[in-house]
């Protein structure tokens, strides 16, 4: 489902509403790491919000085996808590892949495809709660902090579906820039 | 939920409890989230009626669970589709070859039975994934090498079944090629060892593979003939030292005199795969640059436009870089040997030594380490590089279909395999891969490798045209002799419909083969064109 403009106040609004809203505006909430992009700035945000909230943060980079077999795979198995990211759509496609051996999968994800002209569109697919905050969100900056806030606040008892799950490969289009944000448990 | 055809939902259901008491609660997957998880993630139907989606999934941890799961399966006819990983992407990842199938996912058995040094092997479940065997191996500081496919996330028991290759000398890049024994459920629930493994107290099984009467391991890759369950390797020691060398021929023409030099080196296994460029552009997919395209405009250049053009453009036509393995003395020694043939036989090489590299890689330099699986080091770097390739546009592919022609190994057949596949694109309207300059890939020693990869959408209309030229591309290789080794799903059928030789002899035998192992054909019922008696219809 695709958005549009709104308010940066509504995002908020939404994120700290009655569904999202069971943990503390600080906590880490269920999350047990985060992985962002350092690349984007978005991405930042979003790690240094999650860092806030004493979220351990691993930056993707290039090598995405590192990240899985080196950083998560056995922390996740340890805690069974739940992952959050806002990377590129290559770094989410090999993870999907990969956690479903760890029978796990992605439980919602927000594509951020932003043009040349910085004009951000948002395309969510997951619980109702996350369709609502990301309607929310400005079609510009600055939501990396936000979708940091919607993670760390996101519960397992949303109801699961099936239209998250490989929405994209891992390509990107040439011109733009396609950021994702998404929860893996 | 999808039904496996022919089954009833009551029997679907009455297998489905079945499968529960066999390998508990917790490992039967029946609801429509978890069965997602096993889309292909690149299929060329996503989303369509024709997509292979699984109608349920389980996942055994021991032997004797798969063969309960394939009793119970014969009981009630249910169809089922192992898989390793089932991350093989474009030949159908985690999805099976018939729709309502039962996905046994057999990541659960993954135990590494056996590594040994000295004698440089390895026995795996087929859980066991490249990075897994990798680690163990890295962790105990053994002195072996393991050959990866790239992307290494699959296992070596499915990347071997399915006829997958890397990147060291020819006798261990071959995956299937350097297997040594295996352990099978039979689609009946029977398991048998082969080669050495069929004796009791042997300690050969992954020694010596063809023990004594009929070798049948390979009836066991891209089929539907059992469950391997285990499977020996045979492992690279580890070299001393690692030594790259890249050399460049000036004219068009040199590329039939490389090729021959460098088929010298590689069927004596001095060296691993070599990897061919073009110092003009083109590489391996090779799409023409403007100048080139211009040259084009009147379709395929002539041999003396191309000698023209090469001067022209005043670099190198060709480049190829060797990889040598072993103790110092001998890469050093094999590297002068390669300039000193090279030069002799081709006026004008040029040599370009790379860097010598003492193995193994220690553990801290790993992660910038360019080039992992050359070095037998498992990696996903694959994914970030081609993420950013020339495939990808304003309306980027999701996936992509690929196809892998086999042509002989002369300039001459890679000229032709790469005009024939530049036509068939033309043919549809669509951009070219391929060009004068592109080269070929040579996994397996023998013979070279032209490929092509056709994006694949979450597009139903996109897809349908990128089946056309799927098949544009297979028929027209077809008739020229250039087979594909494998293939997704969707192509199977019409892929084995063209080893056709004196009316489907083979295709007819593998019937046979079907008929009399898996009478209820209910292991992976159409893999590679191999249907049961009872779905076969006019397929045959």
């Amino acid at each position: 489902m695709k958005f549009g403009a709104a308010g940066l106040a509504g995002a908020l609004a939404a994120v700290h509403g009655p569904v999202l809203g069971a943990a503390r505006a600080d906590s880490p909430g269920l999350l047990h790491c985060a992985v962002f992009s350092a690349r984007f700035r978005q991405g930042v945000a979003f790690a240094e919000e999650l860092q806030r909230r004493h979220v351990v943060t691993f930056s993707a980079g290039h090598d995405i085996a590192k990240l899985w077999y080196g950083d998560l795979e056995g922390g996740m198995s340890q805690t069974g808590g739940l992952i959050a990211g806002l990377t590129d759509r290559v770094t989410l496609f090999c993870l999907e892949e990969l956690a479903r051996s760890a029978g796990m999968r992605v439980l919602y994800r927000v594509d951020h495809v932003i043009d040349k002209h910085g004009n951000v569109e948002h395309t969510a697919a997951g619980p109702a709660s996350i369709l609502e905050a990301t309607r929310k969100l400005v079609p510009a900056s600055g939501f990396g902090r936000e979708m940091a806030v919607l993670a760390s606040q996101f519960e397992l008892r949303e109801p699961k579906d099936t239209a998250a799950l490989k929405q994209t490969g891992p390509f990107s289009p040439e011109n733009k820039v396609a950021l994702v944000s998404w929860v893996i448990a | 939920m999808v039904l496996p055809p022919n089954v009833s939902e009551a029997d679907f259901n009455a297998a489905l409890n079945e499968f529960r008491s066999a390998l508990g609660e917790s490992w039967v997957f029946t609801s429509d989230e978890d069965v997602a998880l096993y889309r292909d993630s690149y299929s060329i139907y996503w989303g369509e009626p024709e997509e292979r989606v699984a109608s349920a999934a389980v996942a055994p941890v021991k032997v004797e669970e798969v063969q309960q799961v394939v009793r119970t399966a014969n009981k009630y006819r249910i169809p089922l589709y192992p898989i390793s990983t089932g991350r093989n992407l474009t030949y159908g990842g985690s999805a099976p070859t018939m729709r309502g199938s039962v996905v046994v996912d057999l990541k659960r058995m993954n135990r590494i039975l056996e590594v040994d040094e000295k004698r440089a092997f390895a026995l795996v479940e087929p859980g066991v994934s490249y990075f897994d065997l990798y680690h163990y191996i890295r962790e105990r500081s053994l002195k072996l090498m393991l050959d990866v496919p790239d992307p290494g996330w699959g296992s070596p028991v499915g990347n071997s079944l399915d006829h997958g290759a890397g990147y060291l000398t020819s006798h261990f890049r071959d995956h299937f090629g350097s297997h040594c024994g295996m352990e099978v459920v039979t689609p009946e629930g029977d398991l048998v060892r082969t080669g050495m493994g069929a004796l009791p107290n042997s300690e050969t099984w992954q020694e010596f593979r063809y023990g004594a009467g009929p070798y049948i391991d390979g009836i066991f890759t891209q089929s539907n003939f059992g469950i391997v369950t285990k499977m020996g390797f045979w492992l690279m020691p580890m070299p001393e030292s690692y030594l790259t060398g890249t050399i460049t021929v000036p004219r068009y023409q040199d590329f039939e005199p490389l090729i021959e030099e460098v088929s010298y080196f590689e069927d004596l296994s001095l060296i691993g795969m070599p990897q061919y460029g073009s110092p003009i552009g083109g590489g391996l997919f090779g799409p023409p640059s403007p100048d080139l395209a211009a040259l084009m405009q009147n379709g395929w250049p002539s041999m003396d436009a191309l000698e023209n053009y090469v001067v022209a453009q005043k670099r190198p036509a060709w480049s190829v870089e060797l990889n040598f393995y072993g103790p110092e003395e001998t890469v050093r020694a094999n590297w002068q040997a390669a300039k000193r043939r090279f030069a002799k036989a081709i006026p004008g090489a040029a040599f370009q030594d790379g860097e010598l590299l003492a193995l193994p890689i220690p553990k801290e330099k790993e992660a910038t380490q360019g080039d992992k699986p050359r070095l037998g080091i498992p990696a996903l770097e694959v994914f970030t590089i081609t993420s950013r390739n020339p495939m990808t546009n304003s309306d980027p592919a999701d996936g992509h279909a690929d196809f892998f022609a086999y042509v002989p190994r002369k300039a001459s057949a890679v000229w032709a395999a790469a005009r024939v596949m530049y036509e068939a694109y033309r043919e549809m309207g669509m951009p070219p891969m391929h060009g004068p300059f592109s080269t070929p890939i040579n996994y397996y020693s023998r013979c070279f490798i032209m490929a092509t990869l056709v994006p694949t959408y979450r597009n139903a209309a996109k897809n349908a045209r990128s089946r056309e030229l799927f098949a544009k591309v297979m028929d027209r290789c077809a008739e020229h002799g250039f087979g594909c080794y494998r293939t997704s799903p969707a192509f199977q059928d019409r892929l084995m419909s063209k080893y056709s030789f004196n009316n489907n002899a083979l295709l007819r035998f593998h019937q046979k083969l079907k008929d009399s192992i898996d009478p209820n054909g209910i292991i992976s019922p159409g893999r590679y064109g191999i249907w049961p008696a009872k779905m076969r219809g006019n397929r045959a």
